[in-house]
């Protein structure tokens, strides 16, 4: 297969997911923050046989309670879950807690007071949290450009770190897009890292492939996105199957995984796919272009004197 | 004569070659078996090697014992404070991160003094503070203990409050002159001057210290206590000095903390999540190991072999090295890891497969196909290994729990991809000379096709 330029069809295809992202996040659909950006309790009991919502609803709003989210998960429904976005201090959370399970178990006498799992996270750990992540993306792009301008050159280098973002911005904008099967928690923050730090290794084998080609005399009269489509052709046995084998165990860890297993696959799983998509249909040529353009503009200068 | 000799030379190096495979087949199996079953080192099973390798459908009591859990597996509770140092503590010129050492001391002991030995207290970032308490379900319980700490109280004789416990410095149990056992406690330089004058107002009379409104003592005095170094002494058994110390010591933790993350996680939780997750890593590398040997044949093969000794060296670091707690992030960065583990091999074969192609003999062709492959491989874990370590400095609890197992799992695949990959390949190649062997018949069709349209242009 003999791979071309198509970097104006990619760069249209990628900004019309990044724009319905965008534009479903001013409308007021953004990403679906979890409880670790977004703070408050969740609670989680298991209640061993199917039960109505309202009835949890009521306990609830007798507890004093208007601002929750209640919801049914398990494979036969019987786990409840419960989220309230506004609690201050750890005692209320207790009272809360004690309150409730006496008022449900007068109802559901089955369910599991003991096996419950709470999370509570104060007001402020989101903000850190959105810093943090923005912070880490922006060091670990850094250093790669660096280490990528310091093996091959500046420009591979730039190359490589607009393929990067452009991986994250296509994961941010999934998680809006799937908003309804995904919350975002913590640990996206580490399936943003890891795509960096993983999605650059195709990028790494076509520049690899792009420099020794490059070096080729036969080679030297060809146009750079000529050379840019003979290595990515060339590479395209290693790419696909080096991101196959990762996809396979990221793959069977989301469809066999718990929940908070597969709020961190999913994001990732997206991650590969569109970091084997930039590798192999922008990166390269966007080095390309980079490389011509300073090249026309030496030519240029050259010209006027 | 000379030929011969060749031959004879040959054919030596064939041979051991298959000795080499022969002897790691063995020693490959043997670890599997031992990772898996344990092993008793004596006949009396007095000194025995424990499993290190987790089988399918596992839960928390068939885990291997040599492999810590960490809280999101075993269940438990944990929290994480953020610390602040009040104003007054902050113009008297305490440092921060001594207070901050002393608060997660305090914590630890009182935890402890309470019967969770198995709780950690570990510093989070600059200002935090992480409390984990496994096999407790219960987090009142333990909340109770740390955090809402006492409020300790010194009351004068007409029963006002005098002093406060944030004027505390230390609390402990000591013996007086008769050895009889007494609490000393240390307070503030301001707190030393306030007692100090009501002590003087005081002589012969009583003062009272409370605890949350309760009274804990009532000593009288003697004379004026100036220098803020104070012996109390009563009729108090040891066991009662030692918990008056402690909870004159609670009533003051040195820092102001905020709750900021509580979690519960259930055993039963736990449980699930383990066994879902290590049956998820078993299928992922099952197909990777398919993938390989659909893609690569004999290499595919030797690649899974070499896979199989990652694992099985990996569990075993993570089992001998202190302080590793596996958490389920953890157990996804392993099994990321093993992804990315056969992406050096991927990226060694295809080169190799190229050389080939080009009509180099196999030996030659893994050589140079080594060689070449070399920069990407390095490049490509090298980026890898820069993300992780970002990830360690900035993640918090769960997210470093996945940089660790990351880092380890790219660490050790490159080191395996390299050396016992080629180590295989190299005498594999010596033994069975058909490229055939080494790639799939149709991609071999489709490449030399693409190099033929290539040739062409």
């Amino acid at each position: 297969m003999i791979i071309k330029n198509r970097l104006k069809l990619c760069a249209i295809i990628s900004s019309v997911i990044m724009l319905t992202a965008l534009v479903m996040t001013i409308f007021g659909y953004g990403i679906n923050f979890g409880i670790d950006f977004a703070g408050g309790l969740s609670i989680e009991y298991n209640m061993n046989s199917a039960f109505q919502q309202s009835d949890v609803e009521t306990a609830l709003s007798n507890q004093g309670l208007s601002d929750f989210k209640v919801s049914t998960s398990g494979a036969d429904g019987t786990i409840l879950n419960i989220r309230i976005p506004k609690l201050d201090s750890n005692e209320e959370i207790q009272v809360l807690q004690a309150g409730l399970e006496a008022e449900l178990l007068q109802s559901y006498p089955n369910m599991d007071v003991d096996t419950s799992t709470a999370s509570y996270v104060g007001p402020t750990a989101g903000a850190t949290l959105v810093k943090n992540a923005i912070l880490s993306v922006l060091i670990a792009s850094v250093l790669m450009l660096i280490y990528i301008a310091f093996r091959f050159d500046l420009y591979s280098g730039m190359a490589a770190v607009i393929g990067l973002l452009h991986d994250v911005l296509i994961m941010l904008s999934f998680m809006v897009l799937l908003r309804n099967v995904i919350q975002m928690n913590s640990s996206f923050i580490a399936a943003m890292l890891t795509i960096v730090g993983y999605s650059i290794n195709n990028t790494i084998v076509i520049f690899d492939r792009i420099r020794e080609n490059n070096a080729k005399p036969s080679y030297h009269s060809l146009p750079r996105d000529e050379i840019v489509n003979i290595s990515i052709s060339e590479s395209l046995g290693r790419t696909v199957n080096t991101t196959l084998t990762t996809l396979v165990t990221i793959v069977s860890l989301y469809v066999l995984g718990v929940a908070s297993i597969r709020e961190f696959s999913l994001p990732i799983i997206v991650g590969i796919v569109s970091g084997l998509y930039s590798a192999n249909m922008i990166n390269g040529y966007v080095w390309a272009m980079l490389v011509e353009h300073k090249t026309a503009h030496k030519k240029s200068k050259k010209a006027k004197k | 004569m000379k030929v011969t000799n060749r031959r004879r030379i040959k054919l030596n190096k064939r041979t051991s070659s298959m000795i080499a495979l022969a002897v790691l087949l063995v020693v490959t199996v043997f670890a599997g078996y031992v990772g898996l079953n344990g092993m008793n080192l004596d006949s009396r099973g007095l000194y025995k090697m424990l499993p290190w390798i987790p089988q399918t459908n596992v839960t928390k009591d068939t885990w291997p014992a040599s492999i810590a859990l960490g809280l999101d597996l075993q269940g438990g509770v944990f929290v994480e404070y953020e610390a602040t140092m009040s104003d007054e503590l902050k113009e008297e010129g305490y440092n921060f991160d001594q207070l901050l050492d002393n608060t997660m001391e305090i914590i630890g002991r009182r935890l402890s003094d309470k019967g969770f030995t198995e709780a950690t207290v570990s510093q989070l970032g600059v200002t935090g503070i992480r409390v984990e308490i496994p096999d407790v379900t219960d987090p009142a319980a333990v909340l109770d203990l740390i955090g809402s700490p006492a409020k300790l109280e010194f009351l004068d004789y007409n029963g006002n409050v005098f002093l406060e416990g944030r004027y505390l410095k230390t609390a402990t149990r000591t013996v007086d002159e008769n050895s009889k056992p007494a609490i000393s406690f240390q307070l503030t330089s301001e707190g030393a001057q306030i007692f100090g004058d009501m002590t003087a107002k005081s002589i012969g009379k009583t003062i009272t210290i409370q605890l949350d409104g309760q009274e804990l003592m009532s000593p009288s005095v003697h004379e004026a206590i100036y220098g803020g170094s104070i012996l109390v002494t009563g009729s108090f058994t040891e066991e009662q000095a030692d918990n008056y110390a402690l909870q004159l010591q609670s009533g003051s933790l040195p820092l102001d903390l905020r709750q900021d993350r509580l979690d519960t996680v259930s055993a039963t939780l736990g449980d699930d999540a383990l066994g879902s997750s290590v049956n998820a890593a078993i299928i992922g590398i099952l197909l990777v190991m398919l993938i390989m040997v659909w893609r690569y044949r004999l290499s595919g093969l030797l690649a899974d072999w070499a896979l199989c000794l990652y694992i099985i060296l990996l569990f075993l670091f993570i089992a001998v090295v202190p302080g590793i707690q596996l958490t389920l992030p953890g157990i996804a960065g392993i099994i990321l890891g093993i992804g990315m583990a056969v992406d050096a091999n991927v990226v060694i074969f295809e080169r190799v497969k190229e050389e080939a192609l080009a009509g180099r003999p196999i030996l030659h062709a893994v050589r140079i196909g080594f060689k070449n492959a070399m920069s990407a491989v390095v490049d490509a874990n090298i980026t890898t290994i820069i993300a992780a370590i970002v990830l360690l400095f900035f993640g918090t609890g769960s997210v470093q729990g996945f940089a660790t197992t990351l880092l380890l799992s790219v660490v050790a695949s490159m080191i395996t991809a390299i050396i016992i990959t080629r180590f295989l390949l190299t005498h594999m190649a010596r033994i069975l000379k058909n490229p055939k062997l080494y790639m799939t018949p149709k991609k071999m069709s489709a490449r030399t096709a693409a190099t033929d349209v290539k040739e062409a242009k």
